[in-house]
C-alpha cells in the first residue's frame, strides 16, 4: 500500500468525486477525478482511499462529516491518500 | 555340788613315787596291801561264790586266780587242771598268766612257780598287776587313762570340795575326807558332809568305810588306823580302794550315762516317733489333698463361653499361685522331714524310717508326679480349649457375618426371580432384562464361593465342637436351601426370558417384513390415491390421451397390487396367531410401521373407488379438450393474419423514419395516413382479443396454431401505436427543431443515417459504445477537426445529438443534462462526460448529481433551496421530507430560511464532488 500526502491550492472546486463514509459502510475514495482538474493535476487517482483530511483520520468520518471538512479547507486541501497495489488487499 | 572350803594342807602336795619302788616292800606296805588285796579280790571273787582267805595261800593252786580272772575279765580261760600236782597248779597258773599277759601285761618276773610257791612278793605283785590292769588299766578320764586317769577323776570329782586337794594316791588321802568327797559327790544322802572336819581323819575314814561297805557294796579294803598311822600309806592299797570307788561310781555313772542316753534314745525316739507320725500325717494331709485336687485338675468338661473358660484359667492360676505352693512347701518339707529322720534316725543307729503303706517317699513322688502331669495336661487342656473357644467366637462371628452379608444379598432375590415382568415386556425390554439376568447369573456364580465358605465355617464349628451348633448348621441349612432354590429359580427364569425372546424376536421379525412391505405399498397406494385424484390440467388431447393411458396402465396394476396386499395382511395375521396362541402379551403395535392392517384396506378401498371417478374424469376432460382445440384454431387462423399485418406495418412505419425521402412534412403527412389505417384494424384486434378472452377462459395456454400470442398481438398494436405516435412527434419536433435551431436537413439526416446506422437493434437507441461509434462517425473523430480534436463537443451539436436520439429536448431537462456532462460550465461536453452520461442514461440510474441538479432547477438555479421551493415543486410527503432532513445553507449567498440540497443530495449516494 503506498500512502502519500497531495496539497491542493484553492480554491474549490478541487475536481474529484468523493465516494463513501461511515455512513455507508464504505471507506472514502476518490470515484472520479474532472479531467485536467487540480486533484487530477496533483497526481490524484481514481480509487485512491482517503485516509486524512486536512492532517486528520478520515477513517472515522460519515460522508457529510467528511464532505463538510473538505468544504471547510477553503485556501488549501491537504489530503492523505494510499493507492492499493495490482494484487487487491482490502484496507482495514 | 557343793563347794565346799578346802582346807589347803601341803601335806598333800608331793610328788608322787614311781612304781618301780613297788620293789622295795615296807612291811606296813606288806600288811596294808595284803588286806587291801584280799578284800578287792573277794570282791570280785564272791560273785563266783568263793572267798580267799590268805591271799599268798589260796593262790597257790591256780584255781581261783584263774577264777579271779574269769570274773573280772568276763572272759572263759581255758578249762582248769583238776589234779593237785604240783605241775598242774602251775599249768593252771601259767594258764592264768598267760591270760593277763595276752591282757597286753608284761609280768616282770613273776612265775608260776613263784606263785605255786606262795611266795607273797610275787603274789602281791601278781595280784598288784591285776588289779592294774583290770582295774586302773581302763579308767579312762578325758582321755587321761590308769593311774593319771584316776587321780585326774578323784580332782575331778572332789574339785568342789575346797577342803579336799588330791595330789596323790597316798598322803592326799589320809584325812579320809577325799574318800567321804567321793561318797558325798555321787551320793550325797549317804553323807552329811557338812558335818565332817578335816582334823577327825579317823572318823572321816570309817564313816567313808563303812557307807562304802554298807551302801556302795565296797568292802573294806583299808584300815583306817593304819592310814592315819602311816605317815604315807601304801599308794597301791589306796590305788585300789580308789580304784573300786571309780568302778563303783562310774558304774553308777555309766547307769547315769546309760540312763542319759536311755532318755535320750528315748527321746531321740520319741522325736523320731513324733517326726514318723508328723511325716505320716504330713503325708497324708498331702496325698489327700493330691487326691482332692487331682479330680478337679482332670476334669474336662467344657465351657461354652471364652469367660467361662478364662475364669478357670484364672481358678487354675490361684491354684498354682496361692494354693499349691504351700503344698510345694509341704510337700519339700515332708522331704526334708524324711530325710532329718532318716538321718536321725541312722545318726542314732536305728533302722530306716519305712512309712506306712502308701505314705512312702516313692508313693509321695509319684502322687507329686500324677498331680504334675495331670497339672500340665490340665494347663495344656485349658489352654486349648480357651483357643478353641477363641477360635469356635472367631469362626462363629464370621459365620454370623458372612450368612447377615449373604442373607442381605439374597433378600428380595427371590422374589425378583419369580418376577413376570417378561410377560409384558418389549423385544428391546426383554433383551435388557435378558443382560440383567446375565449379570445377575454372573453374580450369583460370584456368591456361589461364599455359600460355600460360610458351609465350610458351619462344618469348622461342627467340628470344634461349637456349643451353638444346631442353630449354627439350622441356618446354614437355610442358607443352602435358599441358595438351591435361587440356582433354580434362576435357571428357570433365564429359560422363560429365552423363550419369551425368540417369540418377541419372530413377532419382530414379521412386524420388520410387513414394514417392509407395507411401507412401499402404502407409498404406491398413497401415489396411486394421489394420481387418482390428481388434478390435471391438460393442454392438449394427446395430453389427455396420454393420462387415459397411464390410467389403463394402472388399472392393470390392480391385480398384483391385491396379492401383495393380501400378502401383508397375510403377515399381519401370522403375528396375531402367535400372540394369540403363546399368550405373549403384547403392547400390540409395530414398532416399525404406523401403518395398521386397517388403514391399508381402507386405502385399498379408496383406490378402488377412486379409479372409476378417475375414468369419470378423463373421459370430461377429453371432450373439453376436443373444444379448446377448436378455440385454439380459431384464434390461431385469426392471429396469423393480423399478426403479419402489424408486422408490415411496423416496418413500412420504420422505413419511412428511417428512408427520410421527402421533406419531414411529406413524411408527416404519410405516417399519418398509416395512422388511419392502424385505427380503421382495430375491430379486428378487438375481434382477436375476444377470442383470447375465450381461450383465456377455458384455460388455453398454448396453441401451436400460431406462433403468436395476444400479447404479442397486443404489444404489437400498441407498439404500432406508439410507434406511428412517436414517428409523428419525432417527425413534428424535428420540424421544430430544424425550425428552432437553424439545423439543416442535411444535417439531421446526417445524424439520423448514422444513428439508424449504428442503431442495429433499430431500437431507436445507441448504446455508449454504438453511440461513440457514432458520434465518431458523425464527425467527432479526433483527427479530422480541431475543435473535435479536443474530444469536445459544444452544447448545440450535443442537443442535436440527444434529439436525434429521440431525447425529448425540454429547456429544463437540456439544463439537467448539461450540469451533468459540463459540470465546469466550460461551455463544452467531453466525449468521457457524454458518454458517462449516456452510460449513465442508458442504466437508467439516479445519481446525485442528478438530485442535485433536479434540486436545482427546483431551486432555479440557485445553490439552495427555499422551503417554499420545495412546498410548491414536490408533492407534500416528499416536500416536507426534504424540509425535515436539509441542514442550513450557509454560503456566502446564503439567506434566511435557506436550505442546502446539495449536501442532502450527496448525502443520500455518498458521492459528492468537490
Amino acid at each position: 500500500m503506498d500512502s502519500f500526502k497531495v496539497v491542493l491550492e484553492g480554491p474549490a472546486p478541487w475536481g474529484f468525486r468523493l465516494q463513501g463514509g461511515k455512513d455507508f459502510n464504505v471507506p472514502l475514495s476518490i470515484s472520479r477525478l474532472t479531467p485536467g482538474g487540480k486533484a487530477a493535476q496533483a497526481g490524484v487517482a481514481v480509487g485512491d482511499w482517503v485516509l486524512s483530511i486536512d492532517g486528520e483520520n478520515a477513517g472515522s468520518l460519515t460522508h457529510i462529516e467528511a464532505q463538510n471538512k473538505i468544504r471547510a479547507c477553503g485556501e488549501r486541501l491537504s489530503l492523505g491518500l494510499s493507492r492499493a497495489q495490482p494484487v487487491q488487499s482490502k484496507p482495514q | 555340788m557343793d563347794h565346799y572350803d578346802s582346807q589347803q594342807t601341803n601335806d598333800y602336795m608331793q610328788p608322787e613315787e614311781d612304781w618301780d619302788r613297788d620293789l622295795l616292800l615296807d612291811p606296813a606296805w606288806e600288811k596294808q596291801q595284803r588286806k587291801t588285796f584280799t578284800a578287792w579280790c573277794n570282791s570280785h571273787l564272791r560273785k563266783a561264790g568263793t572267798q580267799i582267805e590268805n591271799i599268798e595261800e589260796d593262790f597257790r593252786d591256780g584255781l581261783k586266780l584263774m577264777l579271779l580272772l574269769e570274773v573280772i575279765s568276763g572272759e572263759r580261760l581255758a578249762k582248769p587242771e583238776r589234779g593237785k600236782m604240783r605241775v598242774h597248779k602251775i599249768s593252771n597258773v601259767n594258764k592264768a598268766l598267760d591270760f593277763i599277759a595276752s591282757k597286753g601285761v608284761k609280768l616282770v618276773s613273776i612265775g608260776a612257780e613263784e606263785i605255786v610257791d606262795g611266795n607273797v612278793k610275787m603274789t602281791l605283785g601278781m595280784i598288784w598287776t591285776i588289779i592294774l590292769r583290770f582295774a586302773i588299766q581302763d579308767i579312762s578320764v578325758e582321755e587321761t587313762s590308769a593311774k593319771e586317769g584316776l587321780l585326774l577323776w578323784c580332782q575331778r570329782k572332789t574339785a568342789p570340795y575346797k577342803n579336799v586337794n588330791i595330789q596323790n594316791f597316798h598322803i592326799s588321802w589320809k584325812d579320809g575326807l577325799g574318800f567321804c568327797a567321793l561318797i558325798h559327790r555321787h551320793r550325797p544322802e549317804l553323807i552329811d558332809y557338812g558335818k565332817l572336819r578335816k582334823d577327825d581323819p579317823l572318823t572321816n575314814l570309817n564313816t567313808a568305810f563303812d557307807v562304802a561297805e554298807k551302801y556302795l557294796d565296797i568292802p573294806k579294803m583299808l584300815d583306817a588306823e593304819d592310814i592315819v598311822g602311816t605317815a604315807r600309806p601304801d599308794e597301791k592299797a589306796i590305788m585300789t580302794y580308789v580304784s573300786s570307788f571309780y568302778h563303783a561310781f562310774s558304774g553308777a555313772q555309766k547307769a547315769e550315762t546309760a540312763a542319759n542316753r536311755i532318755c535320750k534314745v528315748l527321746a531321740v525316739n520319741q522325736e523320731n516317733e513324733q517326726l514318723m507320725e508328723d511325716y505320716e500325717k504330713l503325708a497324708s494331709d498331702l496325698l489327700e489333698w493330691i487326691r482332692r485336687t487331682i479330680p478337679w485338675l482332670e476334669n474336662r468338661v467344657p465351657e461354652n463361653t471364652m469367660h467361662a473358660m478364662q475364669q478357670k484359667l484364672e481358678d487354675f492360676r490361684d491354684y498354682r499361685r496361692l494354693h499349691k505352693p504351700p503344698k510345694v512347701q509341704e510337700k519339700c518339707q515332708l522331704e526334708i522331714n524324711f530325710n532329718t529322720l532318716q538321718t536321725k534316725l541312722r545318726l542314732s543307729n536305728r533302722p530306716a524310717f519305712m512309712p506306712s503303706e502308701g505314705r512312702m517317699v516313692s508313693d509321695i513322688n509319684n502322687a507329686w508326679g500324677c498331680l504334675e502331669q495331670v497339672e500340665k495336661g490340665y494347663e495344656e487342656w485349658l489352654l486349648n480349649e480357651i483357643r478353641r473357644l477363641e477360635r469356635l467366637d472367631h469362626l462363629a462371628e464370621k459365620f454370623r457375618q458372612k450368612a447377615s452379608i449373604h442373607e442381605a444379598w439374597t433378600d428380595g432375590k427371590e422374589a425378583m426371580l419369580r418376577q413376570k415382568d417378561y410377560e409384558t415386556a418389549t423385544l428391546s425390554e426383554i433383551k435388557a432384562l435378558l443382560k440383567k439376568h446375565e449379570a445377575f447369573e454372573s453374580d450369583l456364580a460370584a456368591h456361589q464361593d461364599r455359600v460355600e465358605q460360610i458351609a465350610a465355617i458351619a462344618q469348622e464349628l461342627n467340628e470344634l465342637d461349637y456349643y451353638d451348633s444346631p442353630s449354627v448348621n439350622a441356618r446354614c441349612q437355610k442358607i443352602c436351601d435358599q441358595w438351591d432354590n435361587l440356582g433354580a429359580l434362576t435357571q428357570k427364569r433365564r429359560e422363560a426370558l429365552e423363550r419369551t425372546e425368540k417369540l418377541l424376536e419372530t413377532i419382530d421379525q414379521l412386524y420388520l417384513e410387513y414394514a417392509k412391505r407395507a411401507a412401499p405399498f402404502n407409498n404406491w397406494m398413497e401415489g396411486a390415491m394421489e394420481d387418482l385424484q390428481d388434478t390435471f390440467i391438460v393442454h392438449t388431447i394427446e395430453e389427455i390421451q396420454g393420462l387415459t393411458t397411464a390410467h389403463e396402465q394402472f388399472k392393470a396394476t390392480l391385480p398384483d397390487a391385491d396379492k401383495e396386499r393380501l400378502a401383508i395382511l397375510g403377515i399381519h395375521n401370522e403375528v396375531s396367531k402367535i400372540v394369540q396362541t403363546y399368550h405373549v402379551n403384547m403392547a400390540g403395535t409395530n414398532p416399525y410401521t404406523t401403518i395398521t392392517p386397517q388403514e391399508i384396506n381402507g386405502k385399498w378401498d379408496h383406490v378402488r373407488q377412486l379409479v372409476p371417478r378417475r375414468d369419470q374424469a378423463l373421459t370430461e376432460e377429453h371432450a373439453r379438450q376436443q373444444h379448446n382445440e377448436r378455440l385454439r384454431k380459431q384464434f390461431g387462423a385469426q392471429a396469423n393474419v393480423i399478426g403479419p399485418w402489424i408486422q408490415t406495418k411496423m416496418e413500412e412505419i420504420g422505413r419511412i423514419s428511417i428512408e427520410m425521402h421527402g421533406t419531414l412534412e411529406d413524411q408527416l403527412s404519410h405516417l399519418r395516413q398509416y395512422e388511419k389505417s392502424i385505427v380503421n384494424y382495430k375491430p379486428k384486434i378487438d375481434q382477436l382479443e375476444g377470442d383470447h378472452q375465450l381461450i383465456q377462459e377455458a384455460l388455453i395456454f398454448d396453441n401451436k396454431h400460431t406462433n403468436y400470442t395476444m400479447e404479442h398481438i397486443r404489444v404489437g398494436w400498441e407498439q404500432l401505436l406508439t410507434t406511428i405516435a412517436r414517428t409523428i412527434n419525432e417527425v413534428e419536433n424535428q420540424i421544430l427543431t430544424r425550425d428552432a435551431k437553424g439545423i439543416s436537413q442535411e444535417q439531421m439526416n446526417e445524424f439520423r443515417a448514422s444513428f439508424n446506422h449504428f442503431d442495429r437493434d433499430h431500437s431507436g437507441t445507441l448504446g455508449p459504445e454504438e453511440f461513440k461509434a457514432c458520434l465518431i462517425s458523425l464527425g467527432y473523430d479526433i483527427g479530422n477537426d480541431p475543435q473535435k480534436k479536443t474530444g469536445m463537443m459544444d452544447t448545440d451539436d450535443f442537443r442535436a445529438c440527444l434529439i436525434s436520439m429521440g431525447y425529448n429536448m425540454g429547456e429544463a431537462e437540456f439544463a439537467r443534462i448539461m450540469s451533468i456532462v459540463d459540470p465546469n460550465r466550460l461551455g463544452v461536453v467531453t466525449f468521457q462526460a457524454f458518454i458517462d452520461f449516456m452510460s449513465r442514461e442508458t442504466a437508467d440510474t439516479d445519481t446525485a448529481d442528478q438530485v442535485m441538479a433536479s434540486f436545482k432547477i427546483l431551486a432555479g438555479d440557485k445553490n439552495y433551496i427555499t422551503v417554499d421551493e420545495l412546498r410548491r415543486e414536490l408533492p407534500p410527503d416528499q416536500a416536507e421530507y426534504c424540509i425535515a432532513r436539509m441542514a442550513p445553507y450557509t454560503g456566502p449567498d446564503s439567506v434566511p430560511g435557506a436550505l442546502d440540497y446539495m449536501s442532502f443530495s450527496t448525502a443520500l449516494y455518498g458521492e459528492s464532488d468537490l
